[in-house]
């Protein structure tokens, strides 16, 4: 018997709807007992990933070994051995917080004393002893969250998946998890967990090893230490005052490319943190949430028609949301929905969306902030000249910021921009240019 | 690995149990279900006891007063009622994301089909009683010491019947995606189930062509037996009917295990 307890080989997802290739022949081994972080933008393929090894999707291609069971010939002793908390709600919102742990340690075939402890324990884990008799439906978002983490430790699985099991968590609670997450691997149950996180601190603190993907593919994995070392040297960030001609970026990235020490320019736009999210004030009686929090949600939120439809429908405030919000940011939203999606929209913002699409608006020429992210050796030395090259090129620095490099510098590094997912084609354009003259090179 | 095994059989049978006792809870906190069932009862038995109380029915020679006919259609047609919405009510668990937890757990799929199956079936058999305890109150069906054990023999029946019938609305269930498709199943599968089953007309009242239609319908040997057990009479022979129950059942309990295995939950 091997040391790994998850075993990837050559594993594809192809959507038949859509004909979407959301993972695209990755292998990888996890060892018993291992942290294994999974990092990559939204729509990356973490999610279909672990779905295919949770045996709830089947793979396409390729094959995937889960405590020596094969997830396509043994499925249901796959899931014997493993524990997973989802991305999205999965709680039966009818029962009360009791009934779904209870349920659940039926499921996972467990005696009657054994189960009464366990629920005990993980509700007292998560702190929610006293709301056990509440309905569900009457739990805040982040006692949901910490049900549905309490449940998925109730059997004490070897293998825990965990999809972004933080998500939306003030930070005492985060905290509290990820103290339980370690104390899960590293104590006497030593189990192995997968976590897929946007929060890098937490990836960082936790995993033993970590995965970046994109597209699909696995593109860096490697220890948090290593990741960084390959990223040797320091981060460079540099921020720029309003820029009429975002096509001014290509040149100067190839000029700074060609300082000595630099190793990698790259290009983003804080373009979307003023986007279709404005100011938002904090409501005052939920001093747990940070605005850093909703924006997450709300990214997630505008990422997809769906949820956009049911926040219209629920949230006034978010349908107003819409109407104030730059156009392009609302040229985005529009995209995202087809004739079909459209009938369910709210009368007014259908009207706003059918006349952005006849293209009734004019385009506004709008103000990028655009940033450079260089990773360069003995920056300090190489900053002057940098900055010389800059001002060559007649654009006016903002400020400037020099750090060693971050697992967030890493990801950044591999993955492009931090909002690329989001950004508008016009940033994406200037991106794809840049790409083709380093391809050249 | 043996050890596993027993694990396993033990489970399963209280999985099952969890599993229906989720759908009587569910069933018995929603107080407006409850309500509105009974009244929906409660109503069919006046109108339709009513509007075709003129009709003579005449079965194997036996003069069959009217209301007693309907009242005892009407306690089978709730069981395709109550069966199928109680299947449908997968496709909330599919929505809200609780199938993932469900379809995720070591369990067969056999196993979540035959638990939520058996807790709808339990609340059928609930209804059904209430019912015919109405009709009885009513003196739709007469006062006689033997209607005693008739209600006693009428509930395995209704289990039996309950299980095809839930069996089909978590089939739909599986394949559906929506709610928006709810009104095509009212209005193609349980209408015509209802109305050709034979719970208002008498088979031999009807033309050929139509007797031909609802001999294909499954539901037509369930309200057969029902009537044979409460009013002892019946158009086909209580074996066939038992035959064609049994067989409907076990059918869609296993195209449904199988729907359940094929379906893939996206998250």
């Amino acid at each position: 018997m091997t040391d790994n307890i998850i075993e990837v080989k050559n594993l594809t997802k192809i959507y038949d709807e859509g004909n979407v290739l959301a993972v695209d022949d990755i292998s990888f081994d996890i060892k018993k007992g291992e942290i294994f972080a999974l990092l990559g933008p939204n729509g990356a393929g973490k999610t279909t990933t672990i779905s295919m090894l949770a045996t709830l999707l089947t793979p396409t291609k390729g094959d995937a070994i889960v405590n020596t069971y094969d997830v396509k010939k043994d499925p249901d002793k796959v899931r014997k051995s493993i524990g997973i908390v989802f991305q999205e709600p999965s709680l039966d919102i009818e029962m009360k917080g009791w009934e779904n742990l209870e349920l659940h340690a039926i499921l996972y075939g467990m005696s009657r004393k054994n189960r009464q402890v366990k629920i005990k324990e993980v509700l007292d884990l998560v702190d929610l002893e006293d709301k056990a008799d509440t309905f569900v439906k009457n739990y805040s978002g982040g006692m949901k969250r910490r049900l549905e983490i309490a449940r998925g430790l109730i059997h004490e699985p070897k293998v825990l998946f965990l999809d972004e099991p933080t998500l939306g968590l003030d930070p005492q609670t985060r905290k509290k998890i990820r103290e339980k997450i370690k104390e899960l691997n590293k104590g006497d149950s030593n189990i192995t967990i997968l976590i897929t996180t946007h929060y890098m601190e937490e990836a960082d603190e936790l995993a033993d090893r970590i995965c970046i993907m994109d597209h699909g593919k696995i593109i860096a994995m490697d220890t948090s230490e290593n990741l960084k070392k390959q990223l040797s040297g320091d981060v460079i960030e540099i921020k720029f005052e309003k820029v009429e001609n975002l096509l001014d970026f290509p040149h100067i990235i190839e000029e700074l490319s060609k300082i000595s020490g630099v190793r990698n320019v790259s290009l983003s736009t804080t373009e979307d943190q003023h986007d279709i999210m404005p100011n938002i004030n904090l409501p005052s009686n939920m001093p747990n949430i940070t605005s850093e929090m909703i924006r997450a949600r709300m990214r997630e939120v505008i990422s997809d028609p769906k949820k956009m439809l049911i926040a219209w429908k629920r949230f006034p405030i978010a349908s107003q949301m819409f109407l104030d919000a730059p156009l392009a940011a609302k040229k985005k939203i529009a995209d995202m929905f087809d004739q079909k999606l459209l009938e369910e929209v709210p009368e007014n913002i259908k009207q706003e969306i059918i006349k952005i699409k006849k293209g009734e608006y004019k385009e506004e020429e709008k103000d990028f902030e655009p940033a450079l992210s260089i990773s360069c050796e003995n920056g300090g030395k190489q900053l002057p000249l940098i900055i010389q090259s800059i001002n060559e090129n007649n654009l006016y620095i903002k400020n400037v910021n020099m750090h060693q490099p971050t697992l967030e510098d890493v990801f950044l590094h591999h993955v492009g921009s931090a909002i690329r997912e989001e950004s508008s084609n016009r940033v994406d354009g200037i991106k794809k240019i840049i790409q083709m003259r380093q391809l050249r090179k | 690995m043996s050890d596993l095994n027993i694990e396993d059989v033990k489970m399963n049978y209280s999985a099952v149990w969890i599993l229906a006792k989720r759908e009587i809870k569910a069933f018995w906190r929603n107080k407006a279900r409850v309500i509105s069932s009974l009244a929906q009862g409660l109503l069919f038995l006046f109108i339709f006891s009513g509007g075709f109380s003129s009709l003579d029915i005449t079965i194997d020679g036996v003069d069959i007063e009217s209301r007693a006919f309907t009242a005892s259609g009407i306690a089978a047609i709730i069981i395709l009622f109550t069966g199928i919405f109680g299947g449908l009510g997968l496709m909330r668990d599919k929505m809200f994301g609780f199938m993932k937890e469900l379809i995720i757990a070591p369990v067969s799929r056999r196993t979540l089909m035959f638990g939520r199956t058996l807790g709808i079936a339990i609340q059928t058999m609930v209804q059904v009683t209430i019912i015919l305890g109405l009709s009885i109150a009513l003196g739709f069906l007469g006062y006689d010491i033997s209607l005693i054990w008739r209600l006693l023999l009428v509930l395995p029946v209704a289990l039996l019947a309950s299980i095809g019938i839930v069996g089909m609305g978590l089939i739909i269930s599986t394949r559906l995606r929506d709610f928006q498709s709810f009104g095509l199943i009212q209005t193609f599968i349980i209408m015509p189930m209802f109305w050709m089953s034979g719970a208002l007309f008498a088979f031999n009242n009807v033309p050929d062509a139509m007797q031909i239609i609802m001999m294909c319908n499954p539901f037509t040997y369930s309200v057969d037996l029902f009537r044979l057990v409460i009013l002892g009479v019946s158009f086909f022979p209580f074996w066939l009917d038992l035959l064609v129950m049994g067989g409907f059942g076990t059918i869609m309990i296993l195209i449904g295990a199988w729907s359940f295995n094929k379906m893939e939950i996206s998250q």
